[in-house]
């Protein structure tokens, strides 16, 4: 009975540990993780391939590693490009005009990734769109935006995608009303006042309207921006910088302390200076002598 | 100057012209010039192999050459004390100590220049300091001060030696014609009209005016190159006045060595006689006394406050890595002092010449420890560095360039008591005869 009991603890421990080490290894491997994006951002298109290599639940870039990126199918002439990763892990390719012919003749394409000769992304697929940022001619602060996507013949709208509209700042979108997202309606349309006063503009007031359209499945990522003259002239002023302090350049001394250290240098100076002359002058009287 | 009384003009002139060296002068120098040389060679590695070959990194980046320069500047305060502080106080007893004192000061202060272009990576920019310097930097007011302090320091040692020189030119046969050539060169105007010492009295009284705020700021001014960086240790507004006191003590602890070499080896003793030891002692259980009280200052407040950033700085000093040399600098360059000096005995001149080099050793690695310990303790804590940047010992380098320093100063010191009289000759001879008058 007892060695029935420590040959069943001996079994179970046997089957947890065989795939636990097997985890373990790959876990001290690592295992890449790769993320391709597509990118229409005012009407430029492009793909952005992330390399990461996860090591005991960290993402660590991969640098330095060519893959090869085709469009629709993995044949010489559908290359788009070979990519690099850089120390981030990041590499970025744009669609060369070379294959103009066939991004017009279809309204949806995969792209591939390639290592050398292993495929390793294969489904990433887009359908092409075109968003349009525009505002009410009245000058009332409306914003309209439009989302259409090729059907194969013609522009359609799109209903239902949801989108980030507002004004572009470090670090993201800032709504343009207090909703962080907007939806498309059923001609693909959206209209909302920008409802933001007194945001600091460039120097004229200039701010830079964004409607994005974030990680969708469908359709990517697709940014449209418009500069509008809505937000308050930045007044950059410089006066810190010309005034005459102590950690200012050497042009702009402050003046109390130039006048109290040339007024040290030169008393002190003169009095040797008048010294030195004084020297001379015993020379003169020994040598009269 | 009990004995000296006694004496004739010619005796005193023969007592304190300069002699030649003997067997152990040479040695000496011999020694002093080695030193140098191996200076220079680990100079030229470090020219040639870049500031990588010192011990200093990223955070201790100011190691042996600037607690060096600190001591030089320091040291070189002396001749204002004796020079200037006792002849405007009318301290007569001082007469044949003001030539020691000045000419530790120039010294001093040419090895404090030297050793600050010593520390710089590319020294051929130095003169970038003067081209591109801005007034509101405190190393800027450390250049123009330093120099100011020299030709003061030059001038002084100069008027004073005018009649000196008619002396050694008088006397010339016995001086090679080298000597004579310089002594004519630089002394041969002087007649001893009572116009020239007229002018000449009233140019030593103004650069002893002079030179009082003047040495004052050179060692305030240095002060500041720490203070006004706020670091642990350093973020002090009695750094001024610290520096000051305690490079006062150091230059008395220099003068007092001085002293007692040229009193038993320069067989000057009817000179540099047992009272002036007595009253250097005195004045030095005051410095003292004054240093150890800015310490105590400097030390026990932050230390009752014990302010965070500043604990780790504190109990590396008062008992970790530094701990050692810390209380060494305490007990060795401050209270034995006091306490030897406080009795009768221990101001005689061999105890004295002893805590004149605790004194000046204790001085060396206090300056020591106000510049390394509070670099390896910043605000920020240390990550992801290498671990040569956490600590910092010298390497040969540093230490064979430091001590060329040392011994260059001393070279210096040396080369002048050969050429000229360490004991002023006129100024004695004068206060015999005004003392015979008197006794009269």
């Amino acid at each position: 009975m007892m060695h029935n009991f420590l040959f069943l603890i001996f079994l179970v421990v046997i089957i947890f540990t065989i795939p636990s080490k097997s985890e373990g290894q790959e876990e001290s491997a690592g295992k890449p993780v790769l993320k391709l994006q597509y990118f229409n951002n005012n009407g430029i298109q492009y793909l952005i391939l992330d390399s990461k290599l996860k090591k005991n639940k960290v993402l660590y870039p991969q640098k330095n590693i060519t893959y090869s990126l085709y469009l629709d199918n993995s044949e010489e002439p559908n290359l788009i490009g070979k990519m690099t990763t850089d120390e981030d892990g990041k590499a970025k390719s744009f669609i060369p005009v070379s294959l103009k012919a066939a991004w017009d003749a279809s309204q949806t394409h995969t792209f591939i990734v390639k290592q050398g000769e292993d495929e390793i992304i294969s489904d990433y697929s887009i359908t092409k769109t075109k968003m349009t940022l525009d505002t009410s001619a009245e000058g009332d602060r409306q914003i309209i935006v439009n989302l259409k996507q090729y059907d194969g013949k013609n522009w359609v709208p799109v209903p239902d995608v949801e989108m980030k509209i507002g004004i572009n700042c470090v670090g993201g979108v800032l709504s343009a009303t207090d909703d962080p997202t907007f939806t498309t309606d059923a001609e693909g349309n959206i209209t909302t006042e920008f409802k933001r006063e007194n945001l600091n503009g460039d120097s004229k007031g200039n701010l830079t309207l964004v409607a994005k359209i974030e990680g969708n499945e469908q359709f990517g990522n697709v940014i449209t921006e418009k500069v509008v003259n809505w937000g308050v002239p930045t007044v950059v002023n410089n006066d810190f910088f010309n005034q005459r302090t102590l950690w200012a350049t050497r042009y702009r001394t402050p003046i109390w302390l130039l006048a109290m250290a040339y007024s040290i240098i030169i008393g002190v100076w003169g009095t040797l200076i008048y010294l030195v002359f004084q020297i001379v002058k015993i020379k003169k009287i020994g040598v009269s002598k | 100057m009990k004995n000296s009384t006694q004496l004739t003009e010619e005796q005193i002139t023969k007592d304190l012209l300069p002699q030649k060296f003997g067997k152990f002068g040479m040695i000496w120098v011999g020694v002093l010039v080695t030193i140098c040389l191996v200076g220079l060679y680990a100079y030229y590695r470090q020219i040639r192999y870049g500031l990588g070959v010192t011990a200093m990194r990223d955070y201790v980046s100011w190691g042996i050459y600037i607690s060096n320069f600190v001591f030089f500047v320091a040291i070189s305060l002396v001749g204002s004390l004796i020079t200037a502080i006792f002849r405007l106080s009318n301290v007569k007893w001082s007469t044949p100590l003001t030539r020691i004192a000045e000419i530790i000061a120039v010294s001093a202060i040419v090895f404090a220049s030297i050793i600050i272009i010593v520390d710089m990576g590319r020294p051929e920019r130095f003169t970038n300091l003067f081209v591109y310097g801005r007034l509101q930097s405190p190393i800027m007011w450390d250049v123009i001060v330093i120099g100011t302090y020299f030709f003061i320091s030059i001038l002084l040692l100069y008027f004073p030696l005018l009649p000196d020189l008619q002396i050694l030119i008088k006397n010339k046969d016995n001086s090679g014609k080298r000597l004579n050539w310089l002594y004519r060169f630089q002394g041969s105007f002087w007649k001893g009209t009572p116009e020239q010492h007229k002018i000449c009295n009233k140019a030593i009284n103004t650069l002893s005016i002079l030179i009082i705020p003047v040495a004052f700021t050179i060692h305030t001014v240095t002060s500041w190159l720490f203070a006004t960086t706020y670091r642990p240790g350093w973020d002090s507004t009695n750094f001024g006045a610290y520096f000051i006191s305690g490079a006062f003590l150091v230059g008395s602890g220099g003068v007092i060595v001085a002293m007692y070499i040229f009193h038993k080896f320069y067989h000057l003793e009817k000179y540099i006689t047992e009272l002036h030891f007595d009253r250097m002692g005195r004045i030095v259980v005051m410095l003292s006394f004054l240093y150890l009280y800015f310490n105590v200052n400097e030390y026990l407040v932050p230390a009752f406050k014990m302010k965070k950033s500043e604990e780790l700085h504190l109990k590396e000093l008062f008992t970790g890595d530094f701990s050692t040399m810390f209380w060494f600098a305490i007990i060795v360059g401050m209270l034995i002092p006091i306490i030897t000096l406080l009795f009768k005995k221990g101001r005689k001149p061999l105890p004295m010449f002893i805590i004149g080099c605790m004194i000046v050793v204790g001085a060396w690695f206090k300056r020591y420890l106000i510049v390394t310990p509070t670099l390896l303790h910043p605000f920020l804590p240390m990550q992801d560095i290498p671990a040569n940047f956490r600590q910092y010992f010298p390497t040969w380098e540093e230490w064979a360039i430091t001590s060329a320093s040392l011994a260059g100063a001393l070279l210096v010191i040396t080369f002048f008591v050969r050429i000229y009289p360490i004991i002023p000759i006129y100024e004695t001879i004068t206060e015999q005869l005004e003392s015979e008058n008197h006794d009269a």
